[in-house]
């Protein structure tokens, strides 16, 4: 593993570094929890890595609750996300994605922007994201930023739309609607192990419902299921008007159907195609028992 | 009535926690040697090829690199049980393990560049990965350095063992079940990676090891044969071992290559595994298939047993091979049964070749075993437990082996488990859709006080005190981690009156300890500790007569306590020190120093391996409650109820880590635990992927000792190291098989293989 690395302290200086690096091999270095493992396994020649690290920008580095919205810096950690008591209570799916990632020590460096960078079928707090139905705000080169829906950002696996003079700045995720009395929110983890677990299957879900119960809001998300972590709009769509406490067998059966049709798994050394299936579906069905 | 202690039977930490927790331990990894240079192996790149050339003249001339060796650049002998591995490989390539070239360059980076500059040519062909298939009349011949004694020429090592009348012992039973079991391979993961520093001194002809083996002295003899050199030239230092488990109980080539490039180069060589090559190239628990029939009358009593094993011993011969030793006593003396014929057979074949393993083959049996006897009960319409008690060994039992139960907490370790997990009075609350609640029992026997494998079982001790009143304890006995040097201090201390800051233990050097046989088989707390109290005797000895004379006494017997000699029934004593002074300084001028070499009763087995090997048995239980989701097919261990009996507990802090860390292993080995393979190549060699539990997968543990006070052990004691995780696996695929009515027959019970048995029962796959 042999590689130059390049430091810039400030967004400034990170413009910079990406405008002079364009003609040459270049990653991002954030929490290095992927990033080191990766280049262990498969050395690049002339590699420079931007280390993002350095940068001290709170646009960057930390998390901000409006109340339109919350936005998190692409270097907001997964430990200060677990560690955030509102985080906690508006969007549950992001606290337990956050905190069933890796073990504690992973935690304090891992962060939102590798989570997404990586664009990993199994990213846990992407996986969340997608669920929350996230913005992702990119900037490019010349400092302009846009911002685009994350069910837009994954291609593929470690493929995102983020281009060679663009980086990822920020995450933005809306309020919980004004309406909504109570949230349904939890992100469930398949894995052989209770920590230092990479998803064999996983399941994001948000949902808001209003005074009378009656769902007003849903965000279904899977992951390790597909090539990409994936929305599932069909098995949100449908949920909408339905009493969350009143779903009957049938209706669980339907939606988890819907769900699995945005499932398209591999077999791997992990689980089988087969297997994820299952879980995916069982999994689905759980969420109203 | 028990006898009260002073220190044994106390909570004391590990004497040397500390250094391992403040990173002040030196390991192997930490050593760095004046001049020294870096090793690093290159090895096939297939698992099954012809090597037709190996070119190394670029590697040579990498600027750093001070040497590279093949095998036609040594003379040296094969290694291994059977002497049937070579350390470098010549001609051919047989497991994925194999090393073909190795280095010593300036920097770690230099050697591994080295490597890349080593061009082979292979001529690949169709290897053989599977045991049955390599019995094949059709197969090639693997390894072409055995002898070929045996029937069929893949045949590494075999083993035939029977007693009592088995065609009479079925024809009484009333009920027999045959099932065949498959079993994983698992490795040790040790958190320290493989490491040796080799220094050989050209001028007198000497080399020096640091190696964290655990048995030193055939260590010794073993790497001089591979060398061809004199045992006593070569001086093995054991630095602090991170973790061993049966891992280092043979010599791997890595270290008789490092030892053959210091030789080469004249200098220190260190060579340390990466964590991948740790999982690739070091020993695993043997992979087998286990076919058993057994059978019970009708009254419970189980009639015989009758075991075919075939066990895949990779392309080499390790102390592996051996396992039966351990495995038919398993299904010859657990529980009492009339007729026991087994066979096993260790089958070369292209895969990487096993090791030992905390257990020695016990595991694999007692998950044959146990699980068998669940089923058993089944037929019979007989609660488990009940069957289990009705069958339990006893005190005074000989078995149909030979093996003198002298002591036997076997009935109590269950009763014990039956009682505390509310077996009988529990109820399952099973009537959740997801979540399904079993329980499980198992038990298991394991040689609880050495066993004799070679011509001597035993363990030297030199224990000296010096005139400042410390106490040295030399042992031949070594430290892995199990915790020998702080119950051996704890022993001097209750003994002798001395403190334990004030004893030392001297355990990591051949040319300084005198002789033990390593650490393997439970056997240190029972073998060394026998060994020490047995110098502190003679020692007693001479310290009593010196006090007697000193204080004008006709008294002969003393009590060693604060550090003073007082005689029994006074209170005027004299210091200790002042004792060892007057030995030392006054006429005749004595040394307050004492030898002692103890060797346990045990007996060599027969030809027909029947024989009293171990100087007593340990018997453990466990009951297992398991949450099952059938959603996912997880598996939730919720509480272990643990008996074990220990002879004497001589330290309940160590014997609990004992437990706990044997248990954790023992989950591992059952739920999730495996080194995947494919045409002889290992998929998963990373944490990531081979999943070893963590410290949030442990379950409740509740641990009851049961003391048998066996009269052969320290103070009572008995081996208590791998018993902990041997019934482990067996409760819980017991457990899983009481709460989803499945018939478990393979571990790891992976959640994919129990959603996979649901939906095969439910008839949707």
């Amino acid at each position: 593993m042999d590689f130059e690395i390049i430091n810039p302290a400030t967004t400034l200086e990170l413009l910079g570094t990406i405008n002079e690096l364009q003609s040459k091999h270049f990653r991002f270095g954030a929490g290095y929890s992927d990033l080191l493992m990766e280049l262990k396994k498969k050395p690049e020649e002339n590699l420079v890595v931007i280390n993002l690290s350095q940068i001290k920008d709170t646009a960057f580095t930390g998390l901000t609750i409006s109340p339109d919205h919350v936005r998190m810096g692409a270097m907001v950690t997964a430990h200060k996300i677990v560690m955030n008591e509102q985080l906690n209570k508006d969007y549950p799916v992001l606290h337990q994605a956050a905190l069933t990632l890796a073990s504690t020590q992973i935690r304090q460096v891992a962060t939102v922007g590798g989570n997404l960078c990586t664009a990993s079928p199994s990213g846990d707090i992407a996986c969340a994201l997608v669920a929350l139905i996230a913005h992702c705000e990119i900037m490019d080169s010349t400092g302009k930023t846009k911002s685009i829906p994350i069910t837009d950002f994954f291609l593929g696996p470690r493929k995102t739309v983020i281009k060679k003079n663009e980086f990822l700045n920020g995450v933005l995720v809306s309020a919980n609607n004004k309406l909504s009395k109570n949230i349904y929110s939890a992100f469930l983890k398949i894995g052989t192990r209770r920590s230092m677990e990479c998803s064999v299957v996983s399941l994001a879900y948000h949902i808001q419902t209003d005074d009378d119960g009656d769902i007003i809001h849903a965000g279904v998300a899977i992951g390790a299921s597909a090539p990409t972590i994936r929305f599932a709009k069909d098995a949100c769509d449908y949920l909408i008007g339905k009493r969350f406490d009143h779903i009957h067998q049938k209706e669980k059966e339907e939606f988890a159907t819907k769900v699995l049709s945005y499932a398209d798994p591999i077999t791997d050394i992990r689980a089988t195609a087969w297997y994820r299936k299952e879980v995916l579906y069982n999994l689905s069905k759980s969420i109203f028992e | 009535m028990k006898k009260e202690y002073k220190v044994i039977g106390k909570p004391i930490p590990k004497q040397d926690a500390n250094i391992r927790v403040t990173g002040k331990a030196i390991y192997g990894h930490d050593i760095l040697l004046p001049g020294m240079l870096y090793g690093a192996i290159l090895r096939t790149e297939h698992p099954s090829a012809i090597i037709e050339s190996i070119d190394v003249s670029e590697a040579i001339q990498l600027p750093g690199v001070h040497c590279v060796i093949t095998a036609d650049d040594v003379d040296v002998n094969n290694i291994g049980y059977k002497r049937d591995h070579p350390i470098l490989k010549k001609g051919e390539a047989n497991c994925t393990r194999d090393e073909i070239a190795a280095v010593a360059a300036d920097t770690k980076e230099i050697a591994q560049q080295a490597l890349r500059l080593i061009k082979v040519n292979y001529r690949i062909r169709k290897g053989v990965y599977d045991a049955f298939e390599a019995l094949d009349e059709s197969a090639p011949q693997i390894n072409k350095f055995i002898s070929g004694k045996f029937e069929n020429k893949n045949i590494a090592e075999k083993f035939h063992y029977e007693h009592g009348n088995l065609e009479e012992e079925k024809k009484k039973s009333k009920h027999i079940v045959s099932r065949r079991f498959t079993l994983p391979r698992m490795t040790h993961a040790c958190m320290a990676t493989s490491n040796i520093t080799a220094s050989f001194n050209n001028i007198d002809k000497k080399l020096l090891l640091y190696s964290s083996t655990q048995v030193p002295f055939l260590y010794q003899r073993d790497m001089a044969h591979a060398l061809k050199m004199n045992p006593s030239d070569i001086r093995v230092i054991q630095p602090v071992i991170g973790g061993g488990f049966g891992s280092k109980l043979d010599m791997h080539p890595f270290e008789p290559i490092c030892a053959l490039l210091s030789i080469k180069t004249g200098r220190p060589v260190q060579i340390i595994y990466s964590r991948e090559e740790e999982f690739i190239a070091s020993p695993i628990r043997q992979p087998m298939v286990i076919d058993l029939t057994a059978g019970v009358d009708k009254d419970g009593n189980f009639t015989f047993r009758e075991i075919n094993i075939i066990k895949d011993n990779g392309a080499y011969t390790s102390w592996g091979a051996t396992t039966p030793f351990v495995i038919m006593q398993a299904f010859s003396s657990l529980y009492k049964v009339k007729a026991c014929r087994f066979d096993a057979k260790a089958v070369y074949t292209n895969n990487i070749f096993a090791g030992s393993f905390r257990g020695y083959g016990n595991p694999q049996a007692t998950f044959a075993l146990e699980r068998v006897i669940d089923l058993l009960a089944g037929e019979l319409g007989m609660d488990k437990a009940d069957i289990r008690l009705l069958n339990a060994n006893e005190k005074g039992e000989v078995t149909g082996q030979g093996l003198h139960y002298d002591t036997c907490g076997h009935k109590e370790c269950l009763e014990t488990v039956i009682e505390h997990s509310g077996y009988r009075t529990r109820s399952l609350q099973n009537n959740d859709k997801r979540y399904k609640r079993g329980i499980g029992i198992a038990s298991m026997l394991h040689v609880g006080g050495g066993a004799k494998i070679y011509r001597s079982d035993g363990c030297g001790t030199t224990l000296k005190i010096d005139p400042y009143g410390y106490c040295t304890i030399i042992t031949g006995s070594n430290e892995i981690g199990q915790g020998s040097e702080t119950v051996l201090a704890m022993m001097a201390s209750e003994e002798l009156g001395i403190e334990l800051s004030k004893i030392k233990v001297i355990n990591t050097d051949t040319d300084v300890k005198p002789w033990d046989v390593g650490v393997h088989a439970s056997r240190t707390s029972f073998v060394a500790g026998n060994s020490l109290l047995g110098a502190i005797r003679i020692l007693k000895e001479k310290l009593n007569k010196k006090a007697a004379e000193f204080l004008k006494t006709s008294h002969f017997d003393f009590d060693y306590s604060d550090n003073m000699i007082i005689p029994v029934n006074t209170k005027e004593g004299i210091a200790l020190d002042k004792v060892v002074r007057e030995m030392h300084f006054s006429a005749p001028n004595e040394l307050a120093i004492a030898s002692f070499f103890y060797e346990p009763s045990s007996k060599f087995q027969d030809k027909d391996f029947k024989g009293n090997v171990s100087g007593t048995y340990a018997f453990a239980a466990q009951a297992i409650e398991v949450e099952v989701d059938t959603y996912t097919g997880n598996v939730k261990v919720l509480d272990i109820y643990v008996a074990q009996d220990v002879g004497k507990v001589l330290n309940p802090l160590l014997l609990g880590g004992q437990i706990e860390g044997g248990i954790l292993q023992g989950v591992g080995y059952a739920l999730t635990e495996e080194l995947l393979m494919k045409e002889g190549r290992i998929l998963n060699p990373n944490f990531h992927n081979y999943k070893m539990l963590t410290a949030s997968d442990i379950p409740d543990i509740h641990f009851y000792p049961v003391e048998t006070l066996d009269k052969e052990g320290p103070y009572g004691a008995k081996g208590v190291g791998e018993a902990p995780l041997i019934p482990t696996a067996a409760a819980i695929a017991n457990a899983i098989c009481n709460a989803l009515d499945l018939d478990v027959l393979d571990l790891p019970i992976i959640p994919e293989k129990i959603l996979t048995a649901l939906a095969e029962k439910k008839g949707t796959k």
